[in-house]
């Protein structure tokens, strides 16, 4: 380990992706343009010897994902065993498909938390964005029983060009349902949003008011209704602190069991991943090459080497320098102290200006093109 | 008539001071006994007092307001000098305003209507304490009776008000929800009026306190008029802090205020008060984290770490006890005062509330 950080911090969180089955195909999906397949996903007994580890080493939240993590025949099992291990469990469903016929059970198993996904305020709208017809009122009516249950419930927006305009109807929508809490968060732009940055790239004013939006709206609703805002990196000044640094609070796990420091960090091909199947968490977590290989400040260049917020942002994402700037070691070019930072601005602004193409929708066993996109070159002009 | 008010020091009323350490001297009572080191001010800046509580010191420091025009007018009905008037009538027209809406008895009512009452309610004054009432009466009575120098003195604590303004802005505007900018608005005024006023009434003092027997009155004057300011929130400490022993007639929560004044925007939200009962809600857990040895509150998409004070409240939240019944419990626990502690966890708790994480 390095010597800033001599001691191993303890993980918080553990995102546990338990399926990448899911009936919406939305085109900015965070999971890998290759998905994991039903029969290659952990049993439950393996999850659930994963969840006992997790708490062992220091986890308190556990977030159910996917994929839809209810599309899991095992999913009520699942949520047992975190009230029984004290850890608190967060359902990140889309609400549609088998969610509403389990949400019951779920509540009797313990389950803490609902995040609920919306694509949009509009039907038509937001259907179109999660590629699937009639989800808009099996969201409504599920949100409604969460909230009948005394569940708290969390809407989750992803904001992009083609929702951008319904910021404020997504406030609205978030106190008519009873959420407690609103995240409004800009598109990250990895896996499928990756592929599809062009079709969802909005222009710096829609953001900036979007921005002006969430602001007013924190003002008007304190004590009523919490809104978490994810500003989109591509505007930003300085990158975020990916998964709160590398290998610092997040385990991710995905259907196969393969564990990463971040839901994107697949796209870092020369990377060596463990599986829970063949080593503890506890080991993965302190020895595996993929997350000692970004922990800590140790493997900086500059100009986060000598940056005095290396430990705050942690020089940004991985994902993002490899795929943008060609090396994931680099400096995120969503910072502005990157020497891409201006041309990764450029590029936002010039695809936002475009019409959009049609978005490539997520599919298990697509044939996607991984390396769509070239990274950028200082030299090279766009 | 003698001061019955202790001065500063023996040694120095023996002799003539210069203007400097006249001047010093007059400092010197105010870094002592001005009112900003009133254990109800230490409350109201820190964020510690309940919205009532707050109310009760709105309502009450309205009649000295309101007095403040009537004693200048006093004073400067005393004066001989048309040049000493000039500057003297600029304290009226600050606070009276030269039209209707205008003015520092207007801002104050503002502030008043702030924190949920109704402007006749409170111009009424039927509500203040008796205490009040008799502290801003002496201080006008004193400007009739005593010299045109003591007079003058009394006014100085206004040498010092800038500090407790700017404190008391800040302090406000951060810890209480229901207190805006527009409310706060007669603060601003004075942080440029007072120090005007008062580096007039400095130099008036030391150029006519020409003897130690003048120099001994105005310091008297100055230190009667602190006790003017000390009394008024000893009044409201006695009655809405602790001991809690309100006079019949003194204004009690939920009069005179608005009708929606305290209405909450919607089902489990809202400022919590002593008499509330907090519980925390589905998805939000006490929890001991042993790997890290410490208790945290989890929360969605959250954690709380928690001193050991956090921990001894929460411990007790459990949607039977009033928060009331939670700080009594705590005093007796800690020995220490029930209302002291109750303003105290009402800040954490509603806190707390405006995140989400707990409700009443």
């Amino acid at each position: 380990m390095n010597a800033l950080t001599p001691i191993l911090p303890a993980p918080v969180g553990l995102l546990a992706e338990l399926t990448h089955r899911c009936p919406l195909r939305c085109p900015y999906c965070s999971n890998p343009l290759e998905l994991d397949r039903r029969s290659g996903e952990l049993d439950t007994a393996t999850w659930q010897r994963v969840l006992t580890e997790a708490a062992a080493l220091g986890v308190l939240h556990v977030h159910l994902s996917g994929g839809e993590p209810t599309a899991r025949n095992d999913i009520v099992e699942i949520t047992q065993t975190c009230a029984k291990l004290g850890l608190y469990s967060n359902l990140i469903t889309s609400g549609v498909g088998g969610a509403l016929a389990k949400l019951d059970a779920l509540y009797d198993a313990g389950l803490d938390h609902v995040q609920l996904s919306v694509q949009g305020v509009d039907a038509a709208n937001a259907e179109k964005i999660g590629g699937l017809k009639n989800a808009q009122p099996q969201k409504f009516a599920f949100a409604e029983r969460v909230t009948q249950l005394g569940l708290p419930l969390t809407l989750n927006s992803v904001i992009h060009r083609g929702n951008i305009h319904e910021v404020e109807g997504f406030i609205d929508l978030a106190v008519k349902l009873g959420a407690k809490r609103l995240e409004v968060a800009h598109t990250q732009y990895y896996g499928w949003a990756y592929v599809n940055r062009a079709s969802l790239m909005p222009d710096k004013a829609q953001v900036d008011q979007s921005i002006r939006i969430v602001e007013a709206a924190r003002e008007r609703l304190k004590g009523q209704l919490v809104i978490d805002l994810v500003v989109p990196d591509y505007y930003a000044k300085y990158p975020k602190a990916c998964a709160g640094g590398w290998g610092r609070k997040l385990i991710n796990v995905t259907p196969a069991g393969k564990v990463l420091p971040c839901h994107a960090a697949e796209t870092i091909k020369h990377l060596e991943f463990w599986y829970v199947t063949d080593h503890s968490l506890s080991d993965i977590w302190s020895k595996s090459p993929a997350f000692t290989a970004y922990r800590g400040t140790d493997w900086m260049k500059e100009p986060c080497r000598s940056c005095d917020r290396r430990e705050k942002d942690w020089g940004g994402c991985r994902c993002q320098a490899l795929a943008l700037a060609g090396d994931a070691a680099a400096t995120d070019p969503a910072c502005s102290l990157s020497p891409l930072h201006a041309k990764v601005r450029a590029l936002a602004t010039e695809e936002a200006a475009e019409t959009p193409p049609d978005y490539v929708y997520r599919t298990i066993g697509s044939n996607v093109d991984r390396d769509v996109r070239a990274p950028l070159t200082e030299e090279a002009p766009l | 008539m003698t001061a019955p008010f202790p001065l500063p020091s023996a040694a120095d009323a023996q002799r003539l001071l210069s203007p400097e350490e006249m001047e010093a001297a007059l400092r010197d009572i105010g870094a002592r006994r001005y009112h900003n080191l009133h254990p109800f001010h230490r409350l109201l800046h820190d964020g510690k007092l309940s919205k009532d509580q707050v109310r009760a010191w709105a309502l009450n420091r309205y009649y000295y307001q309101a007095m403040i025009p009537v004693k200048d007018a006093a004073v400067l009905a005393r004066m001989e000098d048309a040049s000493l008037r000039r500057v003297w009538r600029q304290r009226i027209v600050d606070h009276d305003g030269d039209s209707p809406g205008d003015g520092g008895i207007e801002r104050w009512l503002k502030l008043a209507e702030g924190v949920g009452f109704r402007r006749d309610y409170v111009e009424s004054t039927q509500g203040i304490l008796s205490a009040t009432r008799f502290s801003v009466d002496a201080y006008v009575h004193f400007v009739k009776e005593r010299s045109l120098l003591e007079a003058i003195a009394s006014s100085l604590t206004e040498m010092f008000s800038p500090t407790i303004i700017s404190e008391r802005v800040a302090g406000m505007l951060k810890n209480y929800d229901f207190i805006t900018k527009d409310t706060l608005a007669y603060f601003d005024k004075r942080l440029t009026q007072a120090p005007r006023d008062a580096e007039f009434a400095i130099d008036y003092v030391k150029q006519h306190a020409t003897t130690p027997e003048l120099q001994r009155q105005a310091m008297a004057a100055l230190t009667f008029k602190c006790n003017v300011l000390w009394t008024q929130l000893d009044a409201l400490y006695f009655s809405y802090v602790a001991p809690g022993m309100t006079p019949p007639d003194a204004w009690t929560p939920g009069t005179g205020l608005v009708p929606d004044a305290d209405t909450p925007k919607a089902a489990g939200t809202g400022t919590i008060g002593p008499t509330d009962v907090p519980r925390l809600p589905r998805g939000v857990r006490l929890r001991h984290d042993e790997v890290r040895g410490q208790y945290v509150l989890l929360a969605p998409e959250r954690t709380f770490d928690l001193d050991a004070n956090a921990v001894a409240v929460l411990s007790l939240v459990d949607g039977i006890r009033s928060v009331r019944d939670i700080a009594g419990m705590l005093a007796e626990k800690f020995a220490a005062d029930r209302s002291v502690i109750e303003a105290d966890i009402l800040v954490m708790l509603n806190d707390l509330a405006t995140k989400r994480v707990l409700e009443r």
